[in-house]
């Protein structure tokens, strides 16, 4: 009897206590978006508490291309850092090797002869617009659009072998040594020893390429900026003010978008940059779609650096006078360089003998990546494919 | 004829017409998506035209394993694609390719139509649901709501045409374009296109959106959840659904060019020739439909979904409800 | 000569070193045109907190270690002897003249801890969990102090010099010999470890 009280009791507290709610208390759902997957740049793993389309608390999972180039650089001669080296980011390859050899050849103390420098800078600027022309065309087809990607990888394809036909490689050239770039020995006799510069005519087509480039660079511009559905789902998205991104340490291009006109190139006297004319793009705000159109312009000014530059090119050795056995007085040294990336630069603790004591390798796409817990709080899903995109990070380089 | 004779032979054309026109319209698309990205497309298959491509996939889809996931439902799992396959071959019974090429001339025709082609978002919620895969259900939710919110536009750029012809069988709607000037003695007629605009335009973007086609293919967002709802499904399941989308191409083209563009009639002859000329007549109105569908799917990217389903409350419903509006006003003043 | 922009710029940073360095009671060194301000390890957070307040310097490079130690498992010992420490540096720059700083501190190879940099610049957190986990330096304050690229079950701290490199361990360094010979041929040189003569 009192039982059968309590229960009726029971059930008025609790129907007095329901409230009616509007909001259906749904559970989240952790989603994994990677490390397979077509748009994660690589093996990239994103592990997102997701609640409908909006994802919370997403923690990038790195690592799975970790090759412990800084524990092996221990064990190698400096040369032989450079093939290590180039494999960091490995879409732009040539532009990892350069600020290590200059950290390697400012402790030597070795100067380095014009025309090389000249070389080093443009087949620097060459690795850019190949690495942009990759991303201006790629980020697109995250978004759904799959054309532009083929008009662009044809004109890089057309960059890439004039790389490859002077350095042997594509992606990894290996073509610098300590005191300039390799002087490419010809098929001479045994007893006569034929040094060669470029291969002929590289420089000419080099330069008539560029007009090429720069045709592509208006197609793929008339092609993605016009169209609205692109402006619809990159404005406004992925705004990253600048304080943020220089606490987080993001360098290149994605700082140059949210309006900070900061290039090492300018400031910095690495390579001879100073001697030729072009702009710096920024953007406005800082969102997906600026950090678009500034590598987008950047192609454009590297086009124009590389046609300055063969025009002026000097002439002399590529290759300074160095013993042939390298040992690199003690020392410490950091040098960086803009690279398509961003900031990449070395630190290079040196203790006089045949390789580095300690080489600390800072990439660009590991400080660019490190802001994606910040940023993709709160975003939808396509916006997280479409923010990841622009950051244009490369797993080799965020994992070295 | 004999009904049982003619009831087999349109079931027989029925079942053949969906893969060879899947394939015809598969082979277009890859053909043509190479032209346009200066590439070739396929190549070796065939001589150097690369037409057996698709007989060659076909017949890999059909040999590979059959795979279910272990967690999948298994019954749901096996019918999604039945479903979906079925509902565009059963779009297809009221279109007429002639004046007496018809499956079965409907009195409510486009009705049938309509609301057979809306059993295929079943489908897909079957798919996305059974797949055991969050990738899959977050597709198969996405799918049931793009299709949800464009069948309303779909269905009402639809009434501005039955408003204008009169009734809903399709084999009337045709000719009531045929013979638009006919009490003046003009041999030409009129496609619905040319007073029906914005209800050509409102069509074709919601046939866009049912079919899941870019810039509306959120569900399968090929770069963000690899294939949406379809991700589970290997073999000939997958073929299913990947002849599902080109047949249903076809057929929504079917339906868009007899209500909008005159169906198999073209001015100048007479209705027995028209049984002959009419399906040529129609399949080349139905080309050109499929060609602007390749054509947007490699030039746009894809809608999010706030901005897709914005689109369908916010614009498409308002302007499709006026363009009813418009169109009885003018019916009755004119 | 004119003055290269390494000069000046030599000139300039060894100017900000010498007045962050005066500001939080360290030392400083410029060579080859990186200044490298040495400050004491209590001194820390605050040394950058300065550095970013006072001084501008508000992009965060990077951080990492450098482990001192006379018995290396890997790679050439040093020639000569020093204090066995963790250094722990630090790059901070500044995004509109490009100057840029390094800031060292020395740890305890017993018990490595430093103050975590998180709540001064937000970037340091990827950069703290790498030195963490390759040195085992524990930062204090670190909101998520866990493995970023190793996997789960990794024992050790790679990169150490007391961690060998199983690569070496199995196969030691050939020296002047680089290639090997086709199977079933003997090597033409035996492979040595000796430093070669230039």
């Amino acid at each position: 009897m009192t039982t059968r009280l309590s229960a009726d009791q029971d059930l008025v507290r609790h129907l007095s206590e329901v409230s009616v709610s509007v909001e259906l208390q749904t559970p989240d759902m952790t989603l994994n978006i990677g490390p397979q997957h077509p748009s994660t740049h690589g093996v990239l793993r994103l592990v997102a508490t997701v609640d409908g389309e909006r994802a919370f608390n997403v923690q990038p999972v790195i690592g799975y291309m970790h090759r412990g180039y800084e524990k092996l650089a221990e064990v190698r001669t400096y040369p032989q850092i450079t093939t290590l080296v180039n494999r960091i980011d490995w879409v732009s390859g040539y532009a990892n090797e350069v600020p290590f050899i200059i950290a390697a050849e400012r402790l030597l103390g070795v100067e380095v002869p014009e025309r090389a420098q000249f070389i080093r800078l443009i087949l620097t600027e060459m690795a850019r617009i190949a690495s942009h022309l990759v991303f201006n065309a790629s980020y697109p087809l995250e978004l759904g659009a799959a054309t532009p990607l083929f008009f662009a990888l044809r004109e890089r394809e057309r960059v890439l072998d004039l790389l490859e036909s002077v350095t042997g490689g594509r992606f990894h050239p290996n073509f610098n040594r300590i005191g300039g770039v390799k002087p490419a020995q010809g098929a001479g006799s045994a007893t006569r020893k034929v040094i060669q510069d470029l291969p002929r005519g590289f420089l000419a087509e080099t330069r008539a390429a560029m007009d090429k480039v720069l045709s592509t660079v208006n197609e793929l511009e008339a092609l993605v900026a016009g169209n609205e559905i692109i402006l619809a789902r990159t404005k406004g998205i992925g705004l990253i003010p600048p304080e943020t991104a220089a606490a987080y340490g993001m360098s290149g291009p994605n700082l140059r978008a949210s309006g900070v006109g900061f290039d090492l190139r300018k400031v910095s006297d690495y390579l001879p940059y100073t001697q030729f004319d072009f702009r710096v793009p920024t953007g406005a705000n800082g969102d997906c779609w600026d950090r678009w159109w500034v590598r987008l312009e950047e192609t454009r000014q590297s086009a124009s650096i590389i046609q300055q530059a063969i025009d002026s090119i000097p002439s002399g050795p590529l290759l300074a006078k160095v013993p042939k056995i390298i040992k690199i007085p003690k020392g410490e040294i950091y040098v960086r360089a803009e690279n398509p990336k961003g900031e990449m630069g070395y630190y290079l603790v040196s203790d006089g003998g045949l390789g580095p004591y300690r080489l600390k390798i800072r990439s660009a796409s590991f400080s660019n990546l490190s802001i994606l817990p910040w940023i993709l709080e709160g975003a939808l899903i396509p916006d997280i494919i479409a923010i990841m995109g622009s950051l244009d990070f490369v797993l080799g380089d965020v994992d070295r | 004829m004999n009904f049982w004779l003619e009831l087999a032979i349109k079931l027989v054309v029925a079942a053949g017409i969906i893969p060879v026109v899947g394939m015809v319209i598969g082979f277009a698309e890859m053909k043509l998506s190479a032209k346009m990205q200066s590439r070739m497309g396929p190549y070796f298959a065939g001589g150097r035209w690369g037409w057996a491509q698709l007989i060659a996939d076909g017949v890999k889809f059909f040999q590979k394993e059959d795979l279910i996931p272990a967690d999948a439902d298994r019954p749901v799992f096996k019918w999604a694609p039945a479903l979906v396959l079925a509902s565009t071959v059963a779009i297809l019974v009221p279109i007429p390719f002639g004046p007496q090429v018809v499956g079965r001339n409907l009195d409510l025709g486009i009705f049938y139509a309509l609301a057979v082609s809306s059993l295929s978002t079943i489908g897909v919620l079957m798919a996305g649901w059974s797949s055991a895969n969050k990738y899959s259900l977050i597709g198969g939710l996405r799918a049931a709501g793009q299709l949800i919110a464009y069948e309303l536009p779909l269905v009402l750029a639809v009434v501005g045409v039955v408003i204008l012809a009169g009734t809903m069988s399709l084999n009337g709607i045709v000719e009531a374009q045929a013979s638009w000037f006919s009490e003046r003695g003009w041999q030409f007629g009129l496609p619905f296109v040319i007073v029906q605009f914005i209800g050509f335009g409102i069509f074709m973007i919601a046939t866009l959106a049912e079919l899941s086609r870019i810039p509306f293919d959120m569900p399968i967002a090929e770069s963000e959840l690899v294939m949406g709802y379809v991700t589970e499904y290997s073999g000939f399941r997958f073929l299913f659904f990947f002849l599902a989308e080109f047949a249903n191409m076809f057929s929504l083209s079917a339906i868009a060019a007899t209500l909008f563009l005159g169906g198999y009639w073209v001015p100048g002859l007479s209705q027995p020739q028209l049984n002959f000329v009419g399906p040529i007549v129609l399949f080349a109105k139905i080309g050109v439909l499929v060609f602007a569908m390749i054509w947007f799917r490699w030039t746009f990217p894809r809608f999010r979904e706030d901005q897709l389903q914005a689109i369908a409350w916010k614009w498409l419903i308002p302007l499709s409800l006026a363009n009813i509006l418009a169109t009885g006003l003018l019916k009755v003043v004119v | 000569m004119t003055a290269s922009p390494s000069d000046t710029a030599a000139t300039s940073v060894e100017g900000l070193a010498a007045a962050l360095s005066d500001a939080v009671g360290g030392s400083y060194e410029v060579a080859h045109g990186t200044a490298k301000v040495r400050v004491e390890k209590e001194r820390w957070v605050e040394s950058l907190r300065a550095a970013r307040d006072d001084f501008g310097l508000i992009f965060f490079s990077w951080l990492s270690a450098v482990d001192w130690s006379n018995q290396v498992e890997v790679g050439d010992a040093l020639t000569e002897t020093v204090e066995e420490r963790y250094e722990v540096v630090a790059a901070v720059a500044d995004i509109s003249t490009g100057l840029i700083v390094l800031l060292s501190t020395d740890l305890d190879k017993a018990n490595p801890r430093l103050a975590s940099l998180v709540g001064v610049y937000a970037g340091a957190n990827w950069h703290e969990r790498e030195a963490h986990e390759m040195f085992g330096i524990e930062f204090d304050g670190h909101p998520q102090l866990i493995k970023l690229y190793l996997p789960e079950g990794f024992l050790g701290h790679p990169l150490r010099k007391s961690y060998p490199l199983l690569s070496r361990e199995v196969k030691p360094w050939p020296g002047k010999v680089d290639v090997e010979g086709m199977p079933g041929q003997a090597d033409e040189d035996e492979p040595s470890t000796e430093n070669p003569e230039a």
